[in-house]
């Protein structure tokens, strides 16, 4: 795949240099296979190949850019020429650069044979169980709404006019469901999923599971009073508080005044048990890869060291914009669109103390297991009001599910109040937490 | 384009080893961006994109493949792969499938196609709407402004003969303001979008876009907080039809109903709402954000009685729903591109006009909210319950428009709602959307007259009650 990919590239890149520009290819090619499952049957079943280039080219400082799925000489040579027409009209920016060649990269293992190696019927099999499992956890799972498996086999190049050449390829595989559970005339809902590099990781079983014990343990649950109190947040709601803190460590939003960190470099913003990191060298992480978007080698940047903010993420514009270098996180989605700042495997590096002995020592207190409504909280000032779920902790014990209430403060306090952090680091897709305790929360109830 | 006799070797190879239903779908698309913030023009973007998107249909079940590889032999390969099955594999006869190509009701107009106009002059455009924002008053800190374009050419091709060839052009114009004083924060939003080549600037003017956000925004800033609590709700026909394509809309679409996921299941030939309510989705309004001649699967695109007068007459079949309830598809198959497969989709969905001056339902209404533009929402369709942002609202008192409240949020439940409404006004005010349902983004327009909801929950941040399982987002 890797001469196909770079015969277009080189051949772009030659009319790139032709006309005295600076340029840069990215090409994609991927395999996907999804597995979708309704009432136990399978309701789809998708394979899907494509390929493609995004061009960025710089001239003289504007810069222009062009995608095409069509690799043809014809069409190559359309790309080229949408992206210099585009090119006349963009502001220029002395910052618009493309890193320089002759880079080293992270040795990692991205790819895994065993993924495609497994037949299709065992991962019909697998995403079966995944649905038979959450049915027979509990009767009260009534409709499992989707069951599925997919899995990703992906080839990347990057090549740019300044000498860099970066190729690799990368895999993964997953298991998904979403259902509800219902008991007189109340229904709650449940999902879980989990993605791997291996497929022989995978433990359906599991997944079901899980899905299956969030619906049932929130039947039945009430409000409570409001009132500030301790609280223990699940791994998966402490990943979606740091979706709203990745938004305000990437350097665009910083350089933007858009966000609430600007400016703290050397402050200690959080609890001096929380240290942050994104790795895109995890060995674990699914969105570890050798090098980013723009062809930058991969490294492990620690963004907030015992609570103490140490930098934030860039690519190579907000690099050179801020001074310094990128630090590999200039993301693309595809080739259909340009690289921007964006966290990798961002992970919330896990404590020493086991998650029970976090509930074990409170009184009366909450363990949040859901938020909704993320995307209201204001990520410039770090105010959020969100709805959520629970379970109440009184002496110790969880004891009846809460639902129907409000959490509400400020993202920077919230990361003040950590005072201890569990030892059970949970990855969701890129982002990974254990569970955390905070001293108190603001809960809107009754 | 591909021959037609290509398309039919390609359908029978995916019909090769049985099956009820095969088709191809092939498109060929250009987009393009222009995107404008801190003054300047940031972004410009342009892509093309050819692919063909293969399904086998047996026993209801889906296969579907996708390819970039429009070659013959890329797209037997991919028919290949589609004719994959688990089950009992037969060799069934050739189909010998006869395409003939079906003609359209209506003949295309597009004047002036995306990829013709230069970007010099939608440059122009959007430079003059971001000086007019800006222009306005001080306190305006940021404009931005995108216009995107898109023309595709696609052709459908299926086992039961129908072959369908058709272009399709869209132009979308946004434009975001953000006013702050002392701190406080206030965002004033306006969209427009068609069927349409750029021709749509000679109806829609960014500049007068621009104009209605950026006072939009100031005007928020001197806005009271919202008030809390139950609440008369007039709905301004400018809000547009959000509420009715999120609350109830997405409840008629036929996959959930048949799946057990929406409120309407049992509901068929029942009153789902008062008697001066109708509820239309019409594919065939002329240049509407949700218009199509053809729907994604080769059905010609349609009007739908869906609630008459109040009673529930029609479910969003696509083809695949429509052969499990025995009935003929509603033309609203739709996807978002080659590498989806079909599902029911809305088009252009509203409530229909009735006999009410707007003006009158508000100098009826004793104490209320005026809504006069709509954010984001979000609707859980097995129950109905919604919640709506609110961009612009007004306190009624004693008939009159009092003063603007900001930070309202709407909450209620969708079928309760339709049953709440007491009255609805002879005007229709049209919305665009770009409507997410299973990942898959669409072009859908919505509209409502001004109606009158009696009673509706006005504040908080979450409804905080019932099940989430589908949330269906609207950007």
């Amino acid at each position: 795949m890797e001469e196909t990919l770079r015969k277009a590239g080189e051949m772009t890149l030659d009319l790139v240099r032709k006309h005295g520009l600076e340029g840069e290819v990215f090409l994609l090619h991927d395999r996907e296979l999804s597995i979708e499952l309704s009432g136990g049957q399978i309701e789809t079943l998708k394979e899907a190949e494509q390929m493609g280039m995004g061009l960025r080219v710089f001239n003289s400082g504007r810069m222009g850019f062009a995608y095409s799925s069509d690799l043809s000489a014809q069409a190559l040579e359309q790309v080229f020429s949408d992206a210099v027409s585009i090119s006349a009209y963009t502001a220029a920016d002395k910052f618009n650069c493309f890193p320089e060649g002759g880079l080293t990269y992270p040795v990692l293992q991205t790819y895994n044979k065993s993924i495609a190696a497994a037949a299709l019927q065992d991962k019909i099999d697998m995403a079966m169980e995944v649905e038979r499992a959450a049915r027979s956890f509990d009767g009260r799972v009534k409709l499992v709404e989707r069951a599925g498996y997919e899995d990703s086999d992906f080839s990347t190049l990057v090549i740019n006019s300044r000498g860099l050449y970066a190729f690799g390829r990368g895999s993964y595989c997953g298991l998904n469901i979403s259902l509800a559970a219902s008991e007189g005339n109340e229904t709650q809902n449940g999902f879980a999923f989990t993605i791997k590099k291996e497929i022989d990781s995978l433990e359906p079983r599991a997944v079901g599971e899980e899905a299956a014990m969030k619906a049932v343990r929130s039947l039945h649950g009430r409000t409570i009073p409001s009132a500030p109190m301790p609280c223990v947040m699940e791994p998966y709601v402490v990943t979606r508080f740091m979706s709203m803190l990745a938004s305000s460590v990437e350097a665009d939003a910083v350089q933007k005044g858009k966000s609430m960190l600007a400016g703290k470099v050397g402050q200690q913003i959080a609890s001096r048990h929380i240290t942050l990191i994104d790795d895109a060298t995890h060995s674990d992480g699914i969105a570890s890869f050798p090098f980013d978007g723009e062809g930058v080698p991969s490294q492990r940047n620690v963004i907030i060291e015992n609570g103490e903010l140490q930098g934030f993420l860039y690519d190579t514009y907000t690099g050179l914009k801020a001074g310094l270098k990128s630090s590999g996180n200039g993301i693309r989605g595809s080739f259909r669109s340009l690289p921007g700042v964006g966290p990798t495997n961002f992970i919330l590096s896990p404590g020493t103390v086991s998650p029970a002995s976090l509930v074990a020592d409170i009184e009366n207190g909450l363990y949040i297991t859901d938020v909704m409504g993320m995307h209201t909280a204001n990520p410039i000032s770090g105010d959020f009001s969100v709805g959520a779920a629970g379970i109440m902790i009184e002496q110790g014990q969880m004891t009846y599910p809460v639902r129907g209430i409000t959490v509400a403060g400020n993202l920077l306090n919230l990361l003040q109040d950590i005072e201890a952090v569990g030892s059970d680091l949970r990855f969701y897709g890129g982002k990974a937490a254990p569970t955390i305790r905070l001293q108190s929360i603001s809960i809107g109830g009754h | 384009m591909l021959d037609k006799y290509i398309l039919a070797d390609i359908l029978d190879k995916a019909l090769e080893k049985g099956g009820d239903f095969a088709e191809i779908y092939i498109e060929e698309k250009y987009v393009s961006n222009v995107f404008c913030e801190d003054d300047k023009i940031e972004k410009i973007n342009s892509g093309r994109e050819k692919g063909a998107g293969i399904r086998v249909i047996r026993d209801g079940k889906t296969n579907y493949v996708y390819t970039n590889d429009l070659t013959r032999e890329g797209l037997m390969q991919a028919a290949r792969t589609a004719n994959h099955t688990t089950g009992i594999q037969v060799k069934a006869a050739a189909r010998n499938i006869n395409l003939t190509l079906k003609e359209a009701k209506t003949s295309l107009n597009f004047m002036r196609l995306p990829e013709q106009v230069d970007f010099a002059e939608k440059i122009e455009q959007v430079m003059a709407a971001d000086q007019v924002a800006r222009d306005m008053d001080a306190e305006i800190r940021q404009v931005t402004i995108a216009v995107g374009d898109m023309h595709k050419k696609v052709q459908i091709a299926n086992s039961a003969g129908d072959l369908v060839e058709d272009e399709m052009a869209r132009v979308r114009l946004v434009v975001n303001t953000i006013a702050s004083r002392a701190g406080q924060i206030q965002t004033g939003y306006e969209v427009a979008g068609g069927v349409s080549g750029w021709e749509l600037l000679n109806q829609v003017s960014l500049t007068e876009m621009a104009r209605q956000a950026a006072g939009r925004a100031i005007a928020m800033l001197s806005a009271r907080p919202a008030p809390v609590g139950r609440m008369s709700v007039v709905m301004h026909s400018d809000a547009g039809g959000t509420m009715i394509h999120e609350a109830c809309g997405h409840g008629l679409e036929a996959d959930l109903v048949q799946k057990g996921l929406s409120v309407y299941q049992d509901k068929m030939g029942k009153q789902v709402s008062v008697e001066e309510v109708s509820v239309i989705d019409d594919a065939t309004l002329t240049g509407k954000y949700g218009s199509y001649r053809w729907d994604d699967e080769g059905s010609p695109g349609k009007r739908t009685v869906l609630i008459d007068k109040g009673f529930l007459r029609g479910f969003l079949y696509d083809r695949l729903t429509a052969s499990k309830d025995g009935v003929e598809s509603f033309g609203n198959g739709r996807r978002e591109s080659y590498q989806e497969k079909p599902i029911p989709r809305m088009s252009n969905t509203f409530i229909a006009p009735g006999q009410d001056d707007p003006a009158e339902i508000i100098g009826d209404t004793c104490n209320g909210l005026l809504v006069k533009k709509m954010g984001g929402g979000q609707v859980n369709t097995t129950n109905g319950d919604f919640v709506f942002d609110v961009q612009e609202a007004y306190i009624i008192e004693n008939g009159e428009v009092k003063y603007p409240v900001r930070g309202a949020t709407l909450i209620g439940n969708g079928p309760q709602a339709l049953m709440d409404i007491d009255r609805v006004g002879k005007d229709l005010g049209f919305g665009i959307g770009v409507c997410g349902k299973d990942g898959q983004g669409v072009a859908v327009g919505d509209a409502q007259p001004t109606i009158r909801i009696k009673e509706l929950t006005v504040g908080g941040t979450f409804s905080g009650k019932g099940p989430e399982i589908r949330r269906i987002s609207r950007k």
